[in-house]
């Protein structure tokens, strides 16, 4: 069978039903690209020799999937690409890994990212950094560069990320694939290692909305291990699966077009409009006026929330640990050595937000104001159906560009922070390519649960532009 | 100078009875191996998530309603966050800007109100083992649910601080939220002392006193502290706002930390858990369950049993020493008598007993049996203690016992009057004494009947068939 | 407090130590970071409540039912030091 990495998962299921391949095979010819291909591209922490791949009879049966490095797998490692967790085996599945074993999933390794989830470049790793399949000298975006990059070069057909303030779409922008945020509760978070609680959502990276629907039907739903899921009905998101965009309202707010997006996305977005104009759907100018202070609200609020969360990790109970003879300096060299700069960056901005003194000025505010974004959505949604944006304001930026001024890193998650704020569901996906050849990503933000307009939308443009069949040079070739 | 006027609030926080932790699925067993009751989700593993346990809010709910508490509508979690071995995530898990319930008081017998501020629900921390060179970490008791109840500073004595946590551990324990054990820590109390000169509106510097491991640590330190303080003051020194340590084996409090060296917890809501309604159903159910209050019982007690106020104090020291009585009434309507036999020779077997109450195998009905055979002088005093003693664990029927043991008592004149003479002609000095009127004697002449009958004559009837012989004598 | 202060404040409130050749670095970044986030003061929050959840009064409880769903041997075995069953910490004073 030839070019089987270039068949979309849906088509490999396809193969798979009709005993046209097993399912170990598929395993192996993924397993061999990875082994043969990712050396450039850094993608993969672990790669797993084989999987249990359960007799179910689902859709997606056998099928390998990747995993980010902060997403239990009972008895494998989980780092969080952070030395900190170096060696931790995972003592239990997290509920989206019980729920794709059961579905009868290959999972084939774990990938890359910022330490726990700090960057948008996979650039602050443990294990160095992830690049970008379509040019190496760029980064793959982050934090779940590693994942977005795996699926980009079609070292896998899919994979998890989990997305805070864009770290599913961001990346996926910046390698040409489609990342999925669901709804804030749609998806357990129990088993993902916590960043911003009130903000993390996982989600599934693929090449095209086929397989999302699918990987989306897998993964959500309600799980009483998380007090945060919601109870909805079981809904099949692949029923939204139909190429029409008949009197679907798009808004586009004049906030996310102005200084600062590049004129190459800037232009790809309004191609974007027009295929959906072609298709049906009604374009409406909206204004989402507290877009300016994302930024800084999700800085206080995911780092408060991260400060909190990471604080243990100090060396008693699993992980690295330096020894001291008091406790305290064991903590402090424990944390001191083991957290990368970012983190330290994060944690300390959290715990300053949320000290004596800064409490209200700070933390207390951004909650405040994470209310006014919310509630500029809440507005638009009377008038809208989905909202359409760029992902991110340029296409990846060069290695170590960005690394070493924060703000400015901080700055690239500027459009796909105030969907994680307002906890709806946002995609990105392929729309164009720059004219270094690197991929544009476009997003929608859709209201709280209504993932379904997200995949008619991107299901739709995906059936009329062909961005998504594209393969990056070095890895279109068959091993 | 004036008089000073102490002032003193207490901190108690309660273990309450769940067979679960508050936010895993843990077992709350007391006496398991260490590290044997844990999971990813008390130990603090990456990626777990708390879920709270529902019965823990429910006995919440009971204790606040039995406090007199007005309970919020709804509730939310906040993180206290610091570094401390015990705390497997370095953040527990309470409640900080709106507690459960506010605004409760408890009653005490001398009649004072003391306030209650606050209830709150948080998560127990683990237990340290501080060896040579180095500190063990249990985390069986971990997400153990934890009520923190603040009294307001109502309290003016160490006395009256502990009266205080006498009422509140009776209340806690007859609705069946804690257990309330100092020495298994399901009870633990900090306290706030301050002076004041008499009549002063304002309150004094505070000190807070930790470590205080039993109710006589608690009044212990409060004297030495209130002493202390006193002292501080009269030599015109300042006292300083800091926390103490009861130090008992020297009794005294010692210097633990300053308020300069405070902590900065960063409260902030709790992300992992939404709120939740505290709603009508689940507080009036809560509410038709609570069972009779110790204070209510109080004035019952009182009307139905007509006893002493101390008697009474003694009866409800117990739920289940109150509501054995009760049965036991209800079988043989003698309450003083009752209670007589029930505090004295009952709880005197019950304290010999291994397991204590828990293994008293013997009904109320049972007993009030044997009491009310000791009133009908079917038993005299010694054999209905040997019946109670053979029936205290086995539960075994009491005139089965009775005669298998052959304590009846001999009533009957005939067959006592064989007795009498035996007697009579064994010891003729002491008859003769009698005769000659050294009346007391007739005590020994009854004691040695009572030897040859195994105990099982009755005394009085000895004694007048005794007096009856011997006036033939004269 | 100053930029200074800042950094050994949070330094000790994290317990996360910070070398020498740190803290000049942490000091100016995290003084842009704060300086920016500062445009927080602009917003006019007059009468908003914190947005504390996404999703309100979702009453997620669990049943008082002693389960052990997880793994729990490795527990110990994950701890960088024990003994006899215990984590094992330097002294705590």
């Amino acid at each position: 069978m030839k070019d089987n990495f270039s068949l979309f998962g849906y088509e490999i299921a396809e193969k798979i039903k009709t005993a046209e391949v097993t399912k170990s095979e598929v395993f192996s010819w993924f397993k061999q690209r990875v082994e043969k291909l990712d050396k450039p591209l850094n993608s993969f922490v672990s790669l797993f020799d084989s999987a249990d791949i359960s007799e179910q009879k689902s859709l997606f049966s056998g099928l390998p999937i990747a995993i980010k490095d902060n997403i239990c797998i009972k008895g494998k490692k989980i780092t969080c690409a952070s030395k900190i967790l170096s060696n931790h085996i995972a003592a239990y599945d997290a509920t989206v890994i019980s729920r794709l074993k059961t579905a009868g999933l290959a999972i084939i390794g774990t990938t890359n990212m910022d330490e726990f989830a700090f960057g948008s470049s996979t650039e602050n790793s443990c294990y160095g950094l992830t690049k970008n399949p379509w040019n190496i000298n760029c980064v793959a975006g982050g934090s779940s560069g590693g994942s977005t990059a795996a699926v980009a070069a079609r070292l896998v057909p899919f994979a998890l990320g989990s997305d805070t303030g864009g770290s599913i779409r961001q990346p996926a922008s910046f390698c040409g694939v489609v990342g999925f945020k669901p709804t804030y509760g749609r998806v357990s978070r129990f088993g993902l290692v916590a960043f911003g609680s009130s903000l993390d959502q996982i989600g599934p990276i693929t090449t095209n909305f086929i397989d999302s629907a699918n990987l989306l039907n897998i993964i959500c739903g309600f799980d009483p291990f998380d007090s945060t899921s919601v109870k909805t009905i079981d809904e099949d998101f692949t029923d939204s699966l139909i190429e029409d965009c008949k009197n679907i309202k798009i808004g586009v707010p004049k906030e996310y077009f102005q200084e600062g997006l590049s004129p190459v996305c800037r232009e790809a977005i309004s191609a974007v409009i027009e295929t959906f104009k072609a298709k049906g759907a009604i374009i409406v100018d909206i204004s989402l006026p507290y877009t300016s202070y994302a930024v800084a609200t999700y800085y206080i609020v995911a780092s408060s929330e991260a400060s909190s969360n990471l604080q243990r990790f100090d060396g008693v109970k699993y992980g690295a640990r330096c020894e001291a003879s008091t406790v305290e300096d064991m903590y402090s060299l424990t944390r001191g050595n083991n957290f990368g700069s970012e983190a330290k960056r994060r944690i300390f901005l959290g715990t300053y937000s949320l000290s004596s003194g800064y409490y209200d000025a700070y933390y207390v505010r951004a909650l405040k104001v994470r209310r006014l974004i919310k509630n500029d959505f809440d507005k638009a949604f009377r008038e809208v159906d989905v909202i359409l944006t760029p992902t991110a304001p340029s296409t990846a930026f060069r290695v170590g560009e960005k690394i070493s001024d924060p703000l400015s890193m901080y700055l690239s998650d500027v459009y796909t922070i105030s969907a994680n704020l307002a906890g709806l569901p946002a995609v990105s996906f392929p729309c164009g390519f720059d004219k270094d050849n690197l991929p544009i990503g476009a997003q929608l933000i859709g209201k709280e649960f209504d993932e379904k307009s997200l995949i008619r939308l991107g299901y739709s443009y995906q059936q009329n532009t062909d961005f998504h069949k594209k393969i990056p040079k070095l890895f279109g070739a068959k091993v | 100078m004036s008089d000073f006027e102490t002032v003193i609030g207490l901190e108690v926080h309660v273990q309450l009875k769940t067979d679960s932790k508050i936010f895993c699925s843990c077992s709350t067993a007391f006496e398991n191996p260490p590290n044997s009751n844990i999971c990813p989700i008390c130990c603090g593993y990456p990626g777990v998530l708390p879920v709270f346990n529902k019965k823990a809010l429910e006995l919440a709910v009971r204790v606040s309603l039995a406090l007199d508490c007005a309970i919020n509508e709804y509730i939310y979690f906040e993180r206290k966050n610091y570094f401390y071995p015990d705390l497997p995530k370095n953040y527990q898990i309470s409640q900080y800007k709106q507690p459960l319930a506010e605004n409760g008081f408890i009653e005490l017998i001398n009649g004072s109100k003391i306030g209650v501020e606050r209830v709150h629900l948080e998560e127990d921390a683990g237990k340290l083992i501080h060896a040579a060179t180095a500190s063990l970490v249990d985390y069986n008791r971990t997400g153990i649910p934890l009520l923190e109840i603040v009294s307001r500073p109502d309290i003016r004595s160490a006395l009256e601080a502990v009266e205080y946590l006498t009422s509140l551990k009776q209340i806690l324990q007859y609705i069946g939220a804690s257990d309330c054990d100092m020495e298994k820590g399901s009870l633990r109390c900090d306290a706030n002392i301050s002076l004041r000169e008499k009549g002063d509106k304002n309150l004094g510097t505070k000190v807070e006193i930790k470590n205080m491991n039993s109710f006589k640590g608690i009044r212990d330190a409060l004297l030495f502290e209130e002493k202390r303080q006193k002292k501080s003051i009269l030599e015109g020194k300042k006292i300083l706002q800091e926390t103490r340590l009861w130090d008992v084996d020297n009794s005294k409090t010692i210097v633990m930390r300053s308020k300069e060296e405070a902590h900065d917890y960063r409260y902030f809501p709790e992300p992992d858990l939404l709120d939740f309604a505290v709603t009508e159903d689940l507080i009036n159910l809560e509410r038709s369950g609570l069972p009779e209050l110790p204070k209510d019982k109080k004035e019952r007690f009182i009307k139905q049993y007509c006893l002493a106020d101390g008697d009474i104090k003694v009866l409800l020291s117990a739920l289940w020493l109150a509501d054995f009585f009760e049965e036991a009434v209800a079988n043989f309507n003698q309450p003083k008598q009752i209670f007589n036999w029930l505090t004295g020779p009952f709880l005197e077997q019950v304290n010999g007993l291994d397991g204590g109450f828990k293994t008293v195998g013997l009904c109320p009905a049972k007993f009030a049996k044997i009491v009310e055979y000791f009133c009908s002088d079917k038993l005299n005093n010694l054999a209905a203690k040997k019946v109670l003693a053979k029936a205290i664990v086995s539960n075994r029927d009491i005139d089965e016992i009775i005669a298998e043991e052959g304590l009846a008592q001999m009533s009957d004149s005939d067959d006592l009057t064989e007795f009498i003479h035996l007697v009579i002609e064994e010891f003729p000095k002491p008859v003769e004494e009698y005769i000659l009127g050294k009346e007391t004697t007739i005590q020994f002449l009854v004691g040695q009947v009572m030897k040859r009958t195994k105990g099982k004559a009755n005394p009085k009837i000895v004694k007048s068939l005794l007096i009856d012989a011997l006036s033939k004598l004269k | 407090m100053d930029r200074e202060n800042i950094v050994d404040y949070i330094s000790k409130l994290a317990r996360i130590n910070v070398s020498n050749e740190e803290k000049k670095p942490l000091e100016s970044q995290l003084s842009r970071i704060l300086e920016y986030v500062n445009k927080l003061k602009e917003a006019d929050v007059t009468s908003v409540e914190p947005l504390r959840n996404l999703h309100t009064n979702n009453n997620v409880y669990r049943q008082d039912t002693v389960i052990y769903p997880f793994q729990q041997e490795n527990i110990l075995n994950n701890a960088p030091l024990k003994e006899d069953g215990y984590f094992k910490t330097p002294k705590v004073i």
